[in-house]
This record gives C-alpha cells, sequence and structure tokens, in this order.
C-alpha cells in the first residue's frame, strides 16, 4: 500500500481534520497509515534536511528555440542567427549566449520537447504545473508542490519566492504561496516594521488574544487560517534570514558579473535564497514573445540572460550549491520555424527546448534533436510530463505523491511522465 | 464623566434582545406554510418566495436545533451593508439601527440598500473582476474603468440580467467609450476564449476542457466546444489612433468578397495592381486598407529582387493567411485539426450545444451574436437563470448550490436541488429582475444567520451563514472609512478632463486591488490571503501613518473626544467592526493600556490589531 505511506508523510504537517477526512473518504485506510505516520515523517525529515532546491529561470512568452539554444545556421529557417562553440566540444548554441556556453558542462540540453498548448495563459500554466488548465481544480504550481515536500519547516524565509508573477499554490494553500518579490537587490516592500521590534512583537501579542473572539463567533476556521498566516508573516519579518535579500555584502564584481538588470539581480537573489535555505525560485525574464523582430529582440534579452545565467551556474558550483539545485530554463512554448512577414516567430509548441544544469544532472550533453529545418522532433520525443518528472527525480521528490483536491480528488505531483534516464546518467 | 454613550449603549442592547426575542417569534408563523405544496410558486413576491426558501431548507434539515438563531442585529447591518453597499456601516448607522424598534426595519434596510449608488458601484467592481481577472488580452485593462461605469449605470436603473448579458454578448464600438465591449475585448475577439467565458459565465457550464479533446468527465464533445466558438469568428478588434489616444475597436467583420478560403493570390493580385503593369507598388497597396498599412513588412518580406515592388511570383511566396486570427474577423470559424495544426481544419456551423438551435454558415457577425445571445437568455435555457443564480447566492451564504459556482450544469450535482430550481424559477419570471435576486436571498433565514464554521463533509449546508473574505474593494472602502481619508494615496479624488469628465481611478484603490484581488469565481476555502497582503497591513508606512494616535488623525480625534478608555475602545470597534467590543475584549485591551502605560501608543496598537484582525477581512 505505497499510497498510504506518502498519504501519511504529506498530511503530517498540516494535519486538518478535514483534509484527513478527505483522504478517509478518498479510501486510505487511515488507520493503518496513520501508525506509520511518525516513522514516515522522519525519514521526510531527513530529506528536509538535504535541502534541495531549484532555480527556474522563466523565459515568458516562449523563448525561440532558433536564437537559443537549437540554431540552425544552414537551413532557411534560422535566420540570421549564428551558431557558437561551447565548452564542450560538438554543442554549438546560437550567438548572444556566450557566458552559458563557457559552463555548457553542466549543462544538459533537451532539444526535443514537444507538447500542444499554444496559448500563453494555458502552457504557461501546464509548464508551471504538469496540468492543462481545468475549470474545475486549481492546480498548485509545481513549485509549491516540491515546497510542501522539500521545505524546511525551520526556515523563516517563504518556501517559494519569485521574481516576477507567476503560478499560485492552487488547492495546496497559503504555506506554499509563491512569495513575489518585484525589486530583486532590496528588502521586500513592507518587510520592514514602522514600529521598533518589541513594540511589534507586542502589538502581535494583542492581536492574537484578540482573534480568539471572533473564533467564539463562529469563524473557527478562518481565524486559523490567519493565525497561520500572521504567524508565517511575521516570523519571516522578525527573521534575521532576510538579510539575504541585502545584496550589500556581495562584491561588486560578482554583482556585475550577474547584470546591473532586474533578471541579472534576480538570479542573483536566486543564489543567496537557496544558500539560505529556500526550496524553490523562479526569475522571470519578460518579453520572449517576438511575434516581430524577433532577431533584434531576442539578441537584446539574450544579453541580459546570458550573463545572469552562465554567473548563477558557475556561482552556485563554486559554493558548492549546484550539486543539490536544480536550474532549469524554459518557457511556454517555442517558435515557428518560419519567419514570418513581420520578421517574428509565432507560437510553436511542437518542438522547443530546455536546459538544465545540477540537482545531479550531467551536463555537457545534448537530449533529443530536431530536423534540419527544426519543424519536428526528429529523435527522442520528450514531453511535458516527462521533463516534470526528471525534476521530481533531480529533487527526489516521488511524482507519484498524491495531494487530494479540496473536491476529494486525489491528484499526482506530476500526472504521467518517465523519467529521462539519460539526463542523470 | 463621558459615559453618555456607554448609556446609549446599553439602551441599545435592550433593544437588539427585543429584536432577537421577536425575531424567534417571528420565525413560528413560518411553520404554518406547510400546507403549501414543495417548490410551488403562486407569486415572485421576495416575500413569499425567501419563505418558501427557507421552509424548503428546514424541512431538508429536519432538526431546528441544527439550524443558527438568527444573526444580532449588528452582525446582520455589516453583512447586508458590505454585501449590498460595499462598505461597513457606520458607528451611527450601527446604533440606530439597534434603537430602530420597527419590526420590518431588515427588509426596509434592503430596499435602501438596493436603491443606493453603493450597490450599483460594489456590484459593478464585482462584475469587472468576473470578467477581467480572466481576460487573455492584457491591454484589455484600458476597458476596465469604461466598463465600470457601464455596469454601474445598468446596475442602478437595475437592467435585467438578460439584457446586460446580451448586450454584452453583441457588443461593438471602441474599448474607451464602450463598457459593454467588455468581455469581447477581455479575449482580444478571440473565439475560443470567448465560447469558454461566455459559457462560464452565463450558463456556469465548463466547456473550455472541450476545446482540445472531448470533455474528460462531462460528455460534452469537442465539436460542440468549436460548434459554440462558431458564433464568434467575425468578430474584429482593431487598433485606432484618433488624435494622440491609441484605442481599439470592436466591430463586425462581414465583408468577405473574397472568401479567404480560396484564397486565391493571382485573383487578389489582379485587383490590386490597379494600373495592371505586373508590380505592386506601394500607392496601388494603399488603396486596400488592412494591405496598406503592411505593405512596408510585406515587402521587406517578400521582395526577392529588392525592387520596391512586388512581382505576380514574389506575391505568391507570400503565405496564405492562416485561419482563425483572433480579433482580424474570419468569415468562418474551423475547427483546428489537432493532429496538423498548419492544416485549415474543419469549418464548423454555428450550434448552441443546450438546445441545438443553430446558424447557417454565412451569417453575418451580429446576426451570429445575437442569435446566441437569443439563446443563451431564453427562458427555455434553465441554465442561464441557475448560473447567476448559483453565483449570487454563492455570494450572499457563502456557499453554492454548486461549487465552485461557475462550474454547473446537467452534469453536476446541486445542493438542495429544489431550492435552487425555485429560485431560479422566480428569477426567470422576475423578468431576470437583479434587484428582485437580492432582495428575496436578503430576505431569507438563511442569509439572516448567524455565522458557523461549516464542514464541506457535514450534510446540511444553509444551515448557518458562512464567514466569507471580503473583496479588495470591500476592504479598501472601508481601510478609508475607518481611517477617515479620501483614499490611501493621500491625494483628493480627481476628475478627468472637462467638468463631467471620467473620475480618474484612485491609484492607491488600484495597487490595492493588485495585492488583495481575487478571481470572485474562486471558491471561498481557496482565498486565505497571502504573506504580501499580511505585511501591507502590518508594515505599510502610509497605513500606520494614519493610525498615528498624536496626529490630525481618526483615531487622534477619537482620544481627544473621549477620555474614557471604555468609550475609546467603543468607538473604536464601531468604527472598525461595527460592532461593539465584548466584555472579554474590554478586558483583554485595558489590561493592554493599563500595561503599556502609554495611552496614546497602547491604542495605536489596538488600531493596527482591528486592522490586522481576520473579522475585519471577513463577512460575518
Amino acid at each position: 500500500m505505497p499510497l498510504c505511506l506518502h498519504e501519511a508523510v504529506s498530511l503530517r504537517p498540516r494535519l486538518t481534520r478535514r483534509r484527513f477526512l478527505y483522504s478517509a473518504s478518498a479510501g486510505i485506510a487511515a488507520a493503518g497509515a496513520l501508525n506509520f505516520r511518525d516513522l514516515m515523517s522522519l525519514q521526510a525529515a531527513d530529506l528536509r534536511r538535504e535541502g534541495r532546491a531549484m532555480i527556474l529561470l522563466w523565459m515568458a512568452g516562449g523563448p525561440s528555440q532558433f536564437e537559443t539554444f537549437d540554431p540552425k545556421p544552414d537551413h532557411e529557417n534560422g535566420g540570421p542567427t549564428e551558431a557558437i562553440d561551447t565548452s564542450v566540444p560538438g554543442i554549438r548554441i546560437a550567438q548572444g549566449w556566450e557566458q552559458t556556453a563557457k559552463v555548457m558542462d553542466e549543462i544538459a540540453l533537451i532539444r526535443s520537447m514537444t507538447n500542444r498548448e499554444g496559448n500563453h495563459q494555458r502552457a504557461s500554466y501546464q509548464l508551471h504545473t504538469g496540468y492543462v488548465p481545468s475549470g474545475s481544480v486549481k492546480h498548485p504550481s509545481f513549485a509549491s508542490a516540491v515546497s510542501q515536500e522539500l521545505a524546511d519547516p525551520d526556515i523563516d524565509l517563504p518556501a517559494f519566492v519569485s521574481v516576477g508573477p507567476t503560478i499560485g499554490a492552487g488547492f495546496l494553500g497559503v504555506d506554499y504561496e509563491p512569495f513575489v518579490v518585484n525589486n530583486p537587490g532590496q528588502l521586500p516592500q513592507n518587510v520592514a516594521t514602522t514600529v521598533p521590534g518589541d513594540r511589534y512583537e507586542r502589538r502581535l501579542g494583542l492581536l492574537d488574544r484578540l482573534e480568539d473572539e471572533f473564533a467564539g463567533r463562529g469563524a473557527e476556521a478562518v481565524v486559523k487560517s490567519h493565525k497561520r498566516l500572521y504567524g508565517k508573516t511575521s516570523q519571516l519579518v522578525l527573521s534575521d534570514q532576510t538579510k539575504a535579500f541585502d545584496f550589500s555584502e556581495e562584491p561588486q564584481a560578482l554583482q556585475d558579473r550577474y547584470g546591473d538588470n532586474q533578471f541579472g539581480k534576480g538570479c542573483l537573489l536566486a543564489r543567496r535564497l537557496v544558500e539560505a535555505g529556500v526550496t524553490f525560485v523562479e526569475v522571470r525574464s519578460n518579453g520572449w514573445d517576438t511575434h516581430q523582430d524577433n532577431f533584434e529582440r531576442t539578441g537584446g534579452l539574450a544579453a541580459q540572460v546570458d550573463p545572469a545565467m552562465g554567473t548563477l551556474i558557475a556561482d552556485l558550483k563554486d559554493r558548492g550549491l549546484l550539486e543539490r539545485t536544480i536550474v532549469v530554463w524554459m518557457g511556454e512554448f517555442g517558435r515557428t520555424p518560419r519567419v514570418n512577414p513581420r520578421t517574428g516567430r509565432d507560437h510553436y509548441p511542437r518542438a522547443f527546448n530546455v536546459a538544465l544544469a545540477g540537482g545531479g544532472v550531467r551536463g555537457g550533453q545534448v537530449i533529443g534533436a530536431t530536423t534540419d529545418d527544426g519543424a519536428q522532433v526528429a529523435d527522442r520525443p520528450v514531453a511535458v510530463g516527462d521533463l516534470f518528472a526528471s525534476v521530481c527525480q533531480s529533487l527526489q521528490v516521488d511524482p507519484n505523491h498524491e495531494n487530494i483536491s479540496p473536491l476529494g480528488r486525489p491528484m499526482r505531483i506530476v500526472d504521467k511522465g518517465a523519467v529521462i534516464d539519460e539526463l542523470f546518467a | 464623566m463621558s459615559c453618555y454613550l456607554f448609556r446609549r449603549n446599553r439602551l441599545r442592547w435592550k433593544f437588539l434582545l427585543i429584536a432577537v426575542g421577536a425575531g424567534l417569534a417571528g420565525a413560528m408563523p413560518a411553520v404554518g406554510h406547510a400546507e403549501s405544496p414543495p417548490g410551488s410558486l403562486s407569486d415572485t413576491s421576495p416575500d413569499d418566495v425567501a419563505a418558501e426558501i427557507d421552509r424548503l431548507i428546514e424541512a431538508q434539515i429536519g432538526s431546528p436545533e441544527k439550524l443558527a438563531p438568527r444573526a444580532l442585529d449588528e452582525d446582520f447591518l455589516r453583512r447586508v451593508s458590505l454585501d449590498l453597499a460595499g462598505v461597513v456601516p457606520t458607528p451611527n448607522d450601527v446604533t440606530l439601527f439597534g434603537l430602530n424598534p420597527a419590526p420590518d426595519k431588515r427588509a426596509a434596510l434592503i430596499d435602501q440598500l438596493l436603491a443606493g449608488d453603493d450597490y450599483a458601484e460594489i456590484w459593478a467592481s464585482y462584475f469587472s473582476d468576473v470578467i477581467f481577472l480572466r481576460a487573455t488580452e492584457a491591454r484589455s485593462r484600458i476597458n476596465q474603468p469604461v466598463f465600470q461605469q457601464w455596469m454601474a449605470e445598468r446596475l442602478a436603473e437595475n437592467a435585467p440580467w438578460d439584457e446586460i448579458a446580451t448586450d454584452l454578448i453583441t457588443a461593438t464600438g471602441s474599448v474607451r467609450e464602450e463598457g459593454s465591449v467588455a468581455l469581447v475585448f477581455a479575449h482580444g475577439g478571440a473565439p475560443e476564449e470567448l465560447a469558454a467565458e461566455t459559457s462560464r459565465i452565463f450558463l456556469g457550464i465548463q466547456m473550455q476542457c472541450a476545446n482540445c479533446h472531448d470533455h474528460p468527465t462531462d460528455s460534452w464533445k469537442r465539436e460542440q466546444f468549436h460548434e459554440l466558438a462558431a458564433f464568434f469568428p467575425r468578430i474584429q478588434v482593431r487598433p485606432q489612433t484618433a488624435g494622440d489616444v491609441r484605442t481599439f475597436v470592436v466591430s463586425s467583420a462581414d465583408d468577405f468578397r473574397d472568401n479567404r478560403r480560396r484564397f486565391d493570390p493571382e485573383q487578389i493580385f489582379r485587383r490590386l495592381d490597379a494600373n495592371r503593369d505586373g508590380e505592386l507598388v506601394k500607392r496601388e497597396a494603399e488603396r486596400v486598407p488592412g494591405i496598406g498599412d503592411r505593405f512596408d513588412q510585406i515587402l521587406a518580406n517578400a521582395d526577392a529582387d529588392q525592387n520596391g515592388s512586388l512581382s505576380l511570383e514574389e506575391f505568391k511566396t507570400l503565405r496564405r493567411p492562416p485561419m482563425n486570427q483572433p480579433g482580424r474577423g474570419s468569415a468562418e470559424y474551423y475547427m483546428p485539426d489537432l493532429n496538423d495544426p498548419a492544416a485549415p481544419g474543419t469549418r464548423m456551423q454555428p450550434v448552441f450545444f443546450v438546445t441545438g438551435e443553430s446558424l447557417e454558415t454565412g451569417a453575418l457577425d451580429l446576426q451570429r451574436r445575437e442569435a446566441l445571445a437569443e439563446s443563451i437568455t431564453s427562458p427555455e435555457n434553465e441554465w442561464f437563470s441557475k448560473a447567476f443564480v448559483n453565483r449570487i447566492w454563492g455570494e450572499m451564504t457563502g456557499q453554492g448550490f454548486y461549487m465552485p459556482i461557475d462550474d454547473i450544469g446537467p452534469e453536476r450535482t446541486a445542493q438542495m436541488p429544489e431550492v435552487l430550481d425555485l429560485l431560479a424559477a422566480g428569477f426567470t419570471a422576475s423578468g431576470y429582475d437583479i434587484q428582485w435576486l437580492f432582495r428575496t436571498i436578503a430576505r431569507t433565514d438563511v442569509y439572516q444567520r448567524e455565522i458557523r464554521t461549516i464542514d464541506p463533509l457535514d450534510a446540511a449546508p444553509f444551515a448557518a451563514a458562512s464567514p466569507t473574505r471580503l473583496r479588495s474593494d470591500q476592504v479598501y472602502n472601508t481601510i478609508v472609512r475607518v481611517l477617515g481619508v479620501e483614499n490611501l494615496a493621500g491625494q483628493r479624488t480627481r476628475r478627468g478632463p472637462g467638468a463631467n469628465g471620467p473620475v480618474r481611478r484612485d491609484p492607491a484603490r488600484a495597487a490595492f486591488a493588485e495585492l488583495f484581488g481575487f478571481d470572485p469565481s474562486t471558491p471561498q476555502e481557496d482565498i486565505v490571503g497571502n504573506i504580501p497582503q499580511a505585511l501591507f497591513l502590518m508594515n505599510s508606512p502610509q497605513l500606520n501613518a494614519l493610525i498615528n494616535g498624536n496626529a490630525d488623525t481618526k483615531l487622534g480625534r477619537i482620544l481627544k473626544e473621549h477620555d474614557d478608555d471604555r468609550d475609546a475602545l467603543a468607538e473604536l470597534y464601531l468604527l472598525a467592526l461595527a460592532r461593539e467590543p465584548s466584555d472579554r475584549e474590554i478586558e483583554i485591551n485595558l489590561e493592554y493600556i493599563a500595561e503599556v502605560g502609554d495611552r496614546v501608543e497602547a491604542f495605536e496598537d489596538i488600531q493596527w490589531s482591528l486592522l490586522n484582525s481576520s473579522e475585519f477581512l471577513s463577512r460575518r
């Protein structure tokens, strides 16, 4: 009965009566599972201590594979984009990615991603949750799901931080909602108190005592969830760990290498947060929806993303963090092989690419290939589920772990997918 | 001794007790109605329908001890004020309402709120969230204030829901002037998105899963979804620059003399090549809208010999315009071929999946959209009425008959379906009278009961009211009321150009909505707040400046006016929570004041705690 065991682990940190009953109604042998609970939570705690983490570099809009990691300089579909050599002989990527090229020995490229969703909203949802959108259930973001599995219960910082907007925790609730940072390099808005710390704590004490009145008037559940939120928030406010948001101790030279822009700073923040024990950091780069002037615009974007990404991977490596941190570069889909009349490329989910580094991924390899014209996957198609299952493997999270939706439906972290074994071989 | 307030409050309590007693007594004759057949609808007076709803629910729940008692006047007043006016009542309102001995004062208050401007404003903002928080066209924000103003006008004149729905489905016009284009523009005129959202909002049926495959759990077929999308292909959304203002215009693209399905480059070339010299130049192309303004781009792409003009051979290398280009207008709608996304797909006939009503291909844009609006709003289509009733009932009571509130339809199971049927039948019979629905729901005992934490596994729904989280506008309205300011930006509300220009959106309200807004179709249990919201309420410098008890703030004035701590406390509680503090709360706060030793500082902390309390953010 492996299902019972997973259930028991997941229920441990937030075993509310309701959720427990949902599980029971979902046909789980509750009595048996409960006996394993403490045992399993011990193992889960070991996992948490390992501090496995993920950094998602999200290229919002859908990055062109031709202008990133699958250039086709010898075909007309490739446009004017040249290919450059990397630190790994035989692997060539698009011009503009010189810093990333230097750390290619840490990177595995998947050039054979294939999917069907060609609408930004739907595909972004899918590439963030592993599920296509459905009206009836708000799926948790993958980041929230792995945060639930991996987050260190003792950390004051939110388990999931996003530099820029992202998809939320869905039915997993407030504990795993992304903490959105808009100005990396500064203490996030309203984290600093307006009154001295002891007075702030005194206020919290008063609030806590006053909350019981409303609970007694029939709002028990509301008060409980509010108290949990305020507990988490005040823990953050009072914590020393918020200095992870402050770059003043970072050498200027390193800050310069990351880049003096939102994305570069976001990547430096990602490293600092992972170092401080945060489980998942997403850093968003906007503007990849290049229906017009594709070549000019992707060049400009690469000028920001490339140095940040190359520096991030090298910096994580230098600090010994890369082994436990998987870095994933991707967007919601690729772009059309044919260049349109506006010198742009349109949405193309049929063949696109993803880059991964760290977290046990064997770098310096390319998985899959597209045809010469880039229109089709020629070798080893990889579906979204396969990618997510593989990331789970890196994070040592069970992709079949089931969370129970509010309507009582068990939902796996990854719906279906097979691990890409080559990634780790 | 400033014990006037205290005395007044004691008096008020006496009245409250009487009111509660009257409420209990009033419930007794309701049992006498039991003879009337269940679900019958002799007339649609809100009172009769409300009474029948309560009878059905009480009969279904069985034991009266499972029913929560009628809420206190102060709880009812706060609840109904938030629901129908979007803001908490003033301390004065609370006291007066408590003192009012009229037995029908709750019904009278409901009528009074429905007649007010605030009712129209708050529900316009609600529907704005329903539409725009699911927008797939990011630029649609420019229409949001225009929509809100339009919707508020429609609600104020109590336009029936079928008229509003028809307006939204059939709208055309400039997005800076015409509020009703909201739904169409929120999706850039894209047929698939409009099919999905029209069905979700007006029918409560989630068809979008059938976009790519037959619905996984329901019986909807992929064809049915695309037949619904076939009501929308001719919508055109075009940018327009008037003066230095950039806008978009929603219109019908019915002029398809050369059917795009038979894309014949030679024919088009002959038509464009006015002087018949076999070369197409910009001057010739400019005569044709849609080609002239893109000619430079076309030239850059297709002019192989780079002579600045296009020969027929060069022209033929241009790609044929793809089908289903959202917002470009296409004569017909084509269901994509999943195995070959580049193929034109299958031409679909407009068919309304609920009733099977259909139109011929070739129909004009407005013929299609009007036909669809007519089918959707027809009294024969029960889902139109049920979707709206379920939504408003869910908002008002915290529990829908179906949950989530926008996922209903023949394949879902409702709680207490006979109550929904009754209410939906009444709403239809009223001519989709929106205020009738609000009035009826607000008059039920279900609406007027005390709150309880709802256990979703408990089989007694609607036995109590359920505490729900306030929407962003309700919280914002309440914060500015409590702090005694016009807005949180520290500015006066300004109007745009001209004396009657549109009200400039309060920038602080918009920023607040960014932080506190949520899709109103989200199930209540998923709305739990987040860390940035808590950080804002705890540490925002703006907010903290406004609770400075030494400055000329609301708190500063209260402290000056009331040197008795109990009075000041009562005033603060009335202001923030629209009720007086309980004995226990008075005790905790007085203890706290003594402990801190500094009156102003202690009261600042108390007001901070009230603003940060879960009750402040909830409808109780």
